[in-house]
């Protein structure tokens, strides 16, 4: 990677989302979370732990995903946070939301 | 479910820190691990592997720090870490910490107690199932609509029969009577005890059955099969050590006996214009209860299911309406009324309750001002600690914080002393003043206990003042302050803003003193004119006592035992010491029964113009005893008897009204009741306040109680010294005479007369105690705003003095500074007063909310109290000496 591209910063609320549609796919831990958001977006988006942590605290509590300690592919313990059925239904919600909130600003910027 | 799994995550951050803490310890540890593992994959060194994950990744502990701060129960752990400061701060100082905890502890202590009374007497609800459903039900007359009467059973037979409105409805003798229950072979004394005449839904009405055996049957409600009694648990358990085999059993009451049908539960107390009835009894209607003017009977009712007050009221009105119409002799222009049981008698109590409410309200407010002051000049004190910790990167928000949770902790101190007051000042309250509270109907003592209720009072009490209090200190650590706190000493020059406010604080309570001050005042003011009055007899040194003569016709017709005045006499008379003796029917001060007559040689006036007084029975001797004077004839002897001429004795006011402008001796009237004698006047008497020291007096007559019976009879005697010393050998000499009739409620006369002005003398008492209260706190507040600002500007005295002020002008300076506020509090004060004392309205007497004497005085004594406090730690400004005040810092 030569130059880093300054990291966006996030809309407020996004990182919520973007999280529960990268656990959607499959249950991952904490730095697998990081990376999966990093590599879908094209490393637009950077999720520092100072940011995604408090994040995943309050999803648990909120019972959107639950931890659980497993261990990895490189033979290592990591908390796996998979995505609940109250987790799946707000994605599905926010991603509702979401599209009709781009659509409706693009038809603005586009006009 | 969401807020359970915050509940329960927050719980185990709580509880199970050192797992949680672990847990993110691990997973943060592990995310480093694999970020490292991903950079080596990309193909770094391991050791720029390493020291890029670590940049990426930030402070550990910042990360843990927001993570932390993502759930609830890290805002418990600040207020934890806070209170543990607060504690510790407040171990320190000690002193500091006494004085604001004992002053709140008086202020919450004060309101706690009145709350306590207020709850029990006002806000609970009657002791009995569904108590907003229980009505009382009133006869009243077109003439003055407000004034409520009772009813004779003739009128309730009707209303039960008619009415459609009531679950039940029933009657209850307004007077009570005293039950003589005989000694007996297993050592019993006799014992007079406190009973009540009811018809049999009684207890239905009141939604409460015995807890042993049954009430009574409607058909109990006759003459001849009202020998049953209903007895008080308390009774039950003290006198038949709770036998439960007395049900069924005949008891002897009144040298008659009664079969006891039922026992109530524990919990039941019933009381009206007296303290709880110890027996109930059916009705058993005589002869003059059956006359339909026979007004003696209280109604109670319990409204139907689904109906309300005002459909009652209609039909009951309606009813009545209809008896007027039916019976225009008796009824004529009469009609009911409805009110719920649970409002009834309680207008008095209310102003009263409110009075002392705003009055413990003030000695609160003062409380908070005195601890405001404490705090703020400690703040002043604490400046160099709060700069630093500032300067350590504290929020103002975070200090505002912690300050007002040194407050809050304080007022909790002050809060949980002050309910422990409560828990200790309400019951001796009670014991103190009972008097005036055990005499509200349906409202036993037992129900002015601190409670959940009072419990939620005080906290709510206890955190405003909290808040009250620490918003000023608080709010100081949100102004910008100039120049650096760290450099600067500890005191602040030349007065400034924290001095201003501490003195407009004096002046806040100086005046909220002022207001306390202004209400005790004028109620011993009131309590001074009122026990000036002259109730028209001579309450020293007479004994009285209770004794029950029962009568087959309650309120009529010629006594069952003839001999009693003369066995009074006889017995009583040849006691040592004993000067006189005789016996009324009514007490004065006492209230009194009434009677409508007819004048002989005076035209028959229209019904509603049919002369009336009140009416009493007396024993020869009953005048002399009580030093009432006789002006004109004689007062009764033992030659009026049921075999001589019918006789009266009238009061001034009865001859004055009846016979202005005649001699009443010899004239004669006659009771509206058929087969009723002329009586001849053959004496006029001075007038007795009859109806309170606050009441003037009425037209009265008297019978003697040889022609005329009463069913109970007060005893009164005149003795040489203190007249509770003779109770014992008076009660011998009567029981020799009466061993059957034991006497009950002993007691001076002059008890008789405090109790009369028992209400006021209650809010005298609380109000002045109050005052006391008040002016003390505002004396201690005075002392403390005076010394610290002395202490404040020693430096600056000792300036002044070494260029050549006086000390005496220093003093002056202090003192004057404060009294100019001080004055500024009364002016405030005053105003306030003229407002708050209409408060007291019907419980003054014979002086205005506004007298000027009262406020003038109070006034004086409040500037008097507010100099000395300024001025004794003033003194210590002259006593600066220059060179150590420049030298102090």
């Amino acid at each position: 990677m030569p130059e880093e591209p300054a990291a966006l910063v996030l809309v407020q609320g996004t990182l919520d989302m973007l999280i529960l549609k990268t656990l959607a796919l499959e249950p991952l831990h904490g730095f697998g979370i990081t990376l999966r958001i990093e590599q879908m977006s094209g490393g637009v988006f950077r999720v520092n732990p100072g940011t995604l942590f408090p994040a995943l605290k309050r999803l648990e509590r909120d019972g959107l995903i639950a931890g659980d300690w497993r261990t990895t592919e490189n033979n290592r313990r990591a908390k796996y946070y998979t995505l609940a059925a109250r987790g799946r239904r707000q994605l599905r919600d926010e991603r509702a939301a979401w599209g009709r909130q781009v659509a409706a600003i693009a038809r603005i910027l586009e006009a | 479910m969401p807020l359970w799994r915050h509940l329960a995550a927050g719980l185990r951050g709580l509880f199970r820190r050192d797992r949680v803490e672990a847990d993110l310890d691990a997973e943060l540890r592990s995310y480093l691990d694999e970020s490292v593992g991903q950079k080596l994959r990309d193909g770094l060194p391991r050791d720029r592997a390493l020291r890029a994950a670590r940049v990426e990744m930030g402070s550990l502990e910042a990360v843990k720090d927001e993570v932390r701060d993502a759930g609830w129960e890290r805002h418990l752990e600040t207020l934890w870490q806070d209170l543990r400061y607060a504690a510790r701060g407040q171990g320190r100082a000690p002193g500091f910490t006494a004085v604001a905890v004992l002053t709140l502890a008086l202020g919450v202590g004060a309101n706690s107690t009145i709350f306590t009374v207020v709850n029990g007497t006002l806000l609970r609800p009657l002791s009995f199932p569904s108590p907003d459903r229980l009505v009382l039900v009133w006869k009243t007359h077109a003439s003055e609509p407000g004034d409520f009467s009772i009813v004779s059973a003739p009128e309730f037979w009707d209303w039960q029969r008619q009415n459609h409105v009531f679950d039940s409805l029933a009657i209850f003798d307004s007077a009570g009577k005293g039950y003589n229950l005989a000694a007996d072979a297993i050592g019993r004394d006799a014992e007079q005890v406190s009973g009540v005449r009811v018809t049999a839904q009684f207890f239905r009405v009141l939604g409460v059955e015995p807890f042993l055996g049954r009430g009574f049957r409607p058909e109990e409600e006759t003459l001849g099969k009202d020998h049953e009694v209903v007895l008080a648990y308390g009774l039950w358990a003290a006198r038949y050590g709770a036998d439960a085999s007395l049900v069924g059993r005949t008891i002897r009451m009144d040298g008659e006996a009664y079969t006891v049908v039922g026992v109530m539960p524990p919990d039941f107390q019933f009381q009206f214009w007296s303290g709880p009835r110890q027996v109930w009894v059916p009705a058993g209607f005589t002869a003059g209860d059956q006359r339909r003017n026979s007004n003696s009977f209280v109604a109670i009712a319990r409204l139907a299911p689904g109906v309300t007050l005002a459909q009652a009221q209609a039909e009951m009105a309606t009813i009545q309406g209809r008896l007027a119409a039916q019976y225009p002799d008796d009824d004529a222009d009469t009609s009911a009324a409805v009110v719920p049981m649970g409002d009834f008698g309680l207008t008095e109590v209310r102003r009263l309750m409110l009075a002392l409410l705003a009055a413990v309200g003030f000695v609160l407010l003062i409380a908070c001002v005195n601890v405001a002051n404490l705090l703020l000049a400690r703040g002043a004190g604490r400046k160099r600690e709060l700069a630093i910790r500032r300067a350590l990167g504290a929020s103002p928000a975070r200090i505002a914080r912690q300050l007002l949770v040194e407050s809050l902790s304080l007022a909790v101190l002050g809060g949980a002393a002050g309910l422990a007051a409560a828990v200790w000042g309400s019951p001796l309250l009670v014991r103190i003043l009972p008097g005036y509270l055990s005499s509200i109907a349906f409202r036993p003592l037992s129900g002015i206990h601190v409670d959940g209720q009072v419990l939620a009072f005080t906290l709510l009490v206890t955190g405003l003042a909290g808040i009250l209090f620490g918003v000023f200190p608080a709010s100081g650590s949100f102004r910008r302050r100039a120049g650096n706190p760290l450099n600067e000493r500890g005191d602040d020059q030349g007065g400034g803003r924290g001095n201003r406010l501490r003195h407009a604080l004096v002046a806040c309570e100086v005046a909220l003193t002022l207001v306390v001050l202004c209400g005790a005042g004028l109620m011993i003011a009131s309590m001074v004119r009122l026990l000036g009055v002259d109730p028209g007899f001579d309450p020293a040194r007479v004994l009285t006592m209770r004794v029950s003569l029962p009568q087959i016709n309650t309120y009529y017709g010629p006594p069952v035992h003839a001999r009693f005045c003369q066995d009074l006499g006889e017995s009583v008379g040849a006691v040592t010491g004993v000067v006189s003796t005789g016996a009324v029917a009514h007490l004065p001060l006492r209230g009194n029964a009434g009677r409508g007559f007819f004048l002989e040689g005076k035209p028959v006036p229209e019904r509603s113009e049919t002369p009336g007084a009140s009416y009493s029975v007396a024993c020869p001797g009953y005048f002399r005893t009580m030093g009432i004077p006789i002006l004109e004839g004689r007062e009764f002897t033992a030659r009026d008897t049921l075999a001589s001429e019918p006789v009266i004795v009238i009061n001034q006011a009865m001859a004055r009204r009846y016979w202005p402008d005649e001699d009443a001796i010899g004239r004669r009237i006659r009771m509206g009741i058929a087969g009723e004698p002329w009586m001849t006047v053959v004496g006029v008497v001075g007038d007795v306040r009859h109806w309170g020291l606050d009441s003037a007096t009425r037209p009265q007559f008297f019978r003697p109680y040889t022609q005329a019976a009463w069913p109970s009879m007060t005893i009164v005697v005149r003795t040489t010294a203190a007249p509770m010393s003779f109770a014992r050998p008076i009660a011998l000499a009567l029981a020799r005479v009466e061993p059957d009739r034991p006497v009950s409620n002993i007691g001076p006369m002059i008890d008789i007369v405090g109790a009369s002005v028992g209400s006021r003398r209650f809010a005298m008492l609380l109000l002045s105690s109050f005052a006391l209260l008040a002016l003390a706190l505002a004396g201690v507040g005075i002392v403390g705003v005076v010394s610290y600002s002395v202490a404040q500007r020693t430096r600056e005295i000792g300036i002044r003095v070494a260029l050549g002020a006086r000390p005496g002008d220093m003093v002056a300076l202090f003192v004057g500074r404060t009294m100019v506020w001080v004055a500024a509090g009364l002016a405030t004060g005053l105003a306030g007063s003229l407002a708050f004392m209409r408060l007291l309205g019907t419980l003054l007497f014979d002086v205005r909310p506004a007298d000027p004497m009262v406020l003038g005085a109070v006034s004086a004594v409040l500037a008097a109290i507010a100099l000395a406090a300024s001025y004794l730690p003033a003194r210590r400004a002259a006593s600066v000496d220059p060179l150590v005040a420049l030298r102090s810092e």
